[in-house]
């Protein structure tokens, strides 16, 4: 067995993660020339596009080193966004080693930090990585005395690399030969093979990622998920090269792949341990925690006749997206649809972004909504993420909401704006340490609901870019919920329901009303809007009829003109949806339900 | 549709091109009128031949342009030619002629009652110099006026005042004053139409580079109000969005087949002919509406070239099957004080439009646009208010057919 390697790569984004990634594979010659794409790792458009990673590739890389021997570098890709942390973990949980990239014009920046303090917490030794020497801003000394005084790591371990130009890259792989450990673990101890990672493919079904902590593993073995209990028969294992390249065996320290018989993705866990059936181990891989959708939204085709066309989308997403789940859901407004689960917000967009490009849709999403837990005069129990499914109030003895334990990290300038940004989101015990001079981690229980509008992006624009935010959910605590209803001329518009704090229903009522007023087109009558609790308006805008648009002439030249122009007008008004004798262009639900603020001061 | 079809020959010329004028018109001197005339002499019979509709045409329309440039004998030798290739009414249609003030004498109003006349439809647009020179015209307020009385004075069975309102910065103030000026002189119909920016024509161009703006549409509501209060309180009834008169006779029997579907045949450039392809007295009696609709080149050189060659001077047509129609019936009915007649719509098209749209028709009625009431028949009409003519060409958009094309 060759001598073995596992790391990943952090950094803050856009400090050249992926081109550093590109370089050590070609470097290793894992790759033809002619078939070298650059940022290979990144498969997805998506990807490549906003420069993050979404779903975690690995690949294997054998390198011959100075010292005359072959050794198997694994390099294990994570995830760039919170949402995601799941998977970072997972993927962390399979290394030994980690570099961590830091721009040489840029410096040490939140994400380095966050990164940082991710690695060590899984005892991850840090190779640091001062990236993009080759720029004129670069400033290597700084970056040296930042590691040494804001990392805590050693400046003149740190390795300088143009991974743009190649520079620096084989004292690299050097470095990680020589600095990082090799994984320990026992081969002929019961197989311990953590999965943290799936791909599916069309032909071959499940393509499992797995690091082998203990034990054995080759085809025929016959394997069981120590968490979900599932039994599979092994068909091949190999290692993750660019392709997959099969082996006899993977043993204990080893990263490759598995192919046993699994058609889906839907029915696996990431973080699940694979065991032997025979023989199974003692104790999974510790640290397995399960990956619930936590953020719900209805997402419905613009235009109803693409129903069937997103279901074959979704069905098709879900092969790739384990954690992606979804049900049948219609709305009077918008017809039928499907309610979605998801990670988080990211994930949510993730997924929309996919299903309108990959898929070509176009699509309205309902207001996203966090999982409330409901319990009735009678004391019977009922879970709810659809408002359209909320219970008459009369009929709540209590509603609890889901809590997180959110974890910020800021320069200390703006500790202040951070503090208060918690306080605004009805955020309790909100502490906060030193971490380093000047950084600050800011931690805060919070509503999860009060972090799916806008958090991220406020947080973001109060620290300038320099805060980094993580978060776990604690609980469901007791809260005081709302069901706000949003009336067009008195009839409700079921898809833009929503569930509030009673604090907050106001504000928002009104804000969904006056985007309403702005989007919806003047008609020949005044149209009310209005934000409701119940029977109780809270809200209210209107927008004021037309009092004149006939056109003066219409004799006999004027009348087929007159009349393509209505035509085209009608057309327009099919794609409409009607609500009290009201025609709502999608538009108008799409500019309601963006959950950012509006920036344009109006 | 029950009657007789209608006739219109387009006379393109004017002494100045107004800037706020998209019609086909041009500025030409007395040989290329003549020649003009020779052209529209000879489409006669082409367009005879293809005319299928066998029921006299009991209205011939002199449009432009400017009709009364042309010399009276000019106009009767192109009736002359109506007649000997088309069938007219006997003893003879209504014909109606639009006239500019500087052109109406009492020797030119004599010859053209020679000629049949009986509506004199007058370009006045405005009694006050200042709108006038606004608006390119080339008579004073005092011609306008002495015109009227003219023209008056001469017989015919009605003058009719065309007047334009929503003038850039115009004071209702003044637009009353237009409206009292030409009540006080009594004429049958009057015609008021708010003043609407084209975009190929000079005051489009002054919009686009930011030096006029059509009025705001409050102010325009407003004006087109006054309107409709002011005649209706000095006699004249409304029957559509821009036109008035004072009894029932003085209602243009020919601009009213343009919006119930009676058959027209235009003759001249740009002019617009429609033919019904199916029903009684056509050849498919299937009893599906249908209708072809088609119209002449618009500039008066390839119009010209055209004739001359012997050829259809037709730019294009357009086949119009039982949907498209019933688009149109409500966007016309609507523009009508008479309004849409339920029945009649139901039999020609076999939508019940009032259950077809009964939410929308529902609010727009508690708006005050529009009501249902019975007609002199006892049937169901669709009928809009003066609030609902003014917003006719939105409230038309909503309805819902349900027809196929």
């Amino acid at each position: 067995m060759d001598p073995i390697r596992n790391f990943c790569i952090i950094a803050h984004i856009d400090h050249g993660k992926s081109t550093l990634a590109d370089r050590l594979i070609q470097r290793c010659g894992a790759v033809e020339a002619r078939e070298f794409r650059d940022q290979i790792l990144d498969s997805m458009d998506l990807e490549r596009e906003r420069g993050i990673t979404i779903k975690a590739n690995t690949v294997s890389l054998p390198y011959a080193a100075k010292d005359g021997r072959t050794y198997e570098l694994n390099l294990i890709d994570t995830p760039g966004h919170v949402d995601f942390s799941h998977e970072v973990r997972r993927s962390l949980m399979s290394c030994e080693g980690a570099l961590l990239v830091i721009d040489a014009s840029q410096g040490v920046e939140a994400q380095t930090v966050a990164n940082l303090y991710l690695a060590t917490e899984f005892g991850l030794e840090v190779v640091p990585v001062i990236n993009k020497i080759d720029l004129p801003s670069a400033d290597v000394e700084r970056v040296m005395e930042e590691i040494d005084r804001d990392l805590g790591l050693d400046p003149f371990a740190s390795i300088q690399v143009s991974a743009k130009l190649g520079t620096g890259i084989d004292e690299l792989l050097e470095a990680i030969v020589q600095h990082l450990p090799p994984p320990k673990g026992d081969p002929g101890a019961p197989l311990r093979a953590l999965l943290f990672d799936a791909q599916y493919d069309a032909y071959r079904g499940a393509v499992l990622q797995v690091r082998l902590f203990d034990g054995a593993l080759r085809a025929g073995t016959r394997v069981r998920f120590m968490h979900s209990g599932q039994e599979h028969k092994v068909e091949e294992v190999g290692y993750q090269r660019l392709k997959h390249v099969p082996a006899p065996e993977l043993s204990a320290g080893e990263v490759g792949y598995v192919l046993a018989g699994v058609k889906s993705l839907s029915g696996l866990a990431i973080g699940d341990t694979l065991t032997e059936a025979e023989r199974p181990a003692a104790e999974p891989v510790p640290g397995y925690r399960e990956a619930k959708p936590v953020v719900f939204s209805s997402i419905y085709p613009m235009a109803t006749d693409d129903y069937e066309d997103l279901t074959k989308a979704l069905e098709k997403l879900k092969l790739n997206d384990a954690s992606l789940i979804y049900e049948k859901d219609s709305s009077a407004a918008l017809g039928f649809g499907f309610r979605c689960g998801f990670l988080g917000l990211l994930h949510l967009d993730v997924v929309q972004e996919r299903l309108e490009r990959e898929y070509d849709l176009s699509l309205i999403l309902s207001a996203p909504s966090v999982r409330y837990r409901i319990v009735k005069n009678d004391d019977s129990e009922v879970w709810v993420d659809n408002p359209t499914f909320y219970p008459d109030p009369a009929s709540i003895k209590e509603a609890y909401e889901p809590y997180i334990k959110a974890t910020i990290m800021t320069p200390e300038r703006y500790l202040g704006s951070v503090m208060e940004l918690c306080r605004e989101r009805r955020g309790v015990e909100t502490t906060f340490n030193y971490l380093a001079a000047g950084r600050m981690e800011v931690v805060s229980q919070l509503p999860l609901a009060e972090v799916l509008f806008d958090f991220y992006d406020r947080l973001k624009s109060i620290t300038q870019g320099y805060g980094s935010f993580d978060y776990e959910l604690l609980d469901y605590r007791l809260g005081d919920m709302v069901k706000v209803d949003i009336l067009v001329n008195g009839e409700k518009v079921d898809a833009l329901s929503q569930l509030v704090h009673r604090e907050f229903a106001r504000p928002r009522a009104l804000r969904y009303c006056e985007r309403l007023a702005k989007t919806i087109p003047r008609q020949q009558f005044k149209i009310a809007i209005q934000g409701a609790i119940g029977g109780q308006i809270i809200a209210r805008t209107t927008i004021n009829p037309f009092r004149k648009d006939v056109t003066a002439k219409c004799y006999g030249g004027d009348i087929t003109r007159k009349r393509k122009l209505l035509e085209k007008q009608k057309e327009g008004k099919k794609k409409m949806k009607m609500v009290g004798a009201v025609e709502i262009p999608q538009e108008a639900f799409v500019a309601v339900l963006r959950t950012e603020d509006d920036e344009d001061g109006d | 549709m029950p009657s007789a079809p209608g006739l219109y020959l387009h006379i393109p010329f004017c002494s100045a091109i107004c800037p706020y004028c998209d019609f086909s018109v041009l500025k030409a001197g007395v040989p290329a009128r003549t020649r003009f005339v020779e052209h529209l002499v000879a489409e006669v019979p082409l367009a005879a031949r293809e005319w299928r509709d066998s029921r006299p045409f009991d209205t011939v329309y002199f449009g432009g342009g400017t009709p009364s440039l042309l010399p009276p004998g000019d106009l009767g030798r192109v009736l002359g030619a109506c007649r000997s290739h088309l069938t007219l009414a006997t003893p003879a249609p209504w014909v109606f002629l639009e006239a500019n003030p500087e052109d109406v004498t009492p020797d030119a109003c004599a010859a053209w009652l020679g000629l049949g006349v009986r509506t004199l439809s007058l370009g006045v647009q405005s009694f006050s110099d200042e709108a006038l020179r606004f608006l390119g015209r080339r008579h004073s307020g005092e011609q306008a006026h002495a015109a009227v009385e003219t023209a008056q004075a001469a017989g015919f069975d009605t003058v009719s005042v065309d007047l334009i309102f929503g003038l850039p910065d115009q004071a209702p103030e003044a637009w009353r004053r237009d409206l009292a000026t030409a009540v006080a002189l009594g004429p049958g119909h009057l015609s008021c139409y708010q003043l609407t920016i084209h975009p190929r024509t000079r005051f489009g161009v002054a919009a686009r580079r930011g030096r006029l703006a059509e009025m705001p549409e409050a102010e325009q509501a407003a004006l087109f109000e006054l309107t409709h209060r002011f005649l209706a309180d000095a006699g004249y009834a409304a029957y559509e969005v821009s036109n008035f008169a004072r009894t029932r006779d003085h209602e243009s029997r020919h601009n009213r087949k343009y919006w119930d579907h009676t058959p027209y045949l235009g003759l001249g450039p740009s002019a617009h002919s429609l033919a019904t392809t199916s029903g009684p007295g056509t050849a498919d009696a299937s009893g599906s509406p249908a209708a072809r609709r088609w119209w002449n080149e618009l500039r008066t050189p390839r119009w010209e070239s055209r004739v001359a060659a012997g050829d259809r001077p037709v730019e294009a047509e357009e086949s119009l099957g039982p949907k498209t129609l019933a688009t149109e019936a409500v966007m016309l009915g609507l523009r009508t004080t008479a309004g849409i007649d339920l029945d009649a719509f139901a039999a020609r098209f076999g939508v019940d439009l009032l259950a077809a749209n009964a939410a929308r028709v529902g609010r727009l009625v508690s708006e005050g646009h529009l009501v249902v009431r019975a007609g002199a028949d006892g049937g169901r009409w669709l009928v809009p208010t003066a609030s609902g003519l003014a917003v006719a060409d939105g409230m038309a958009a909503g309805f819902e057919l349900l027809l196929a094309d």
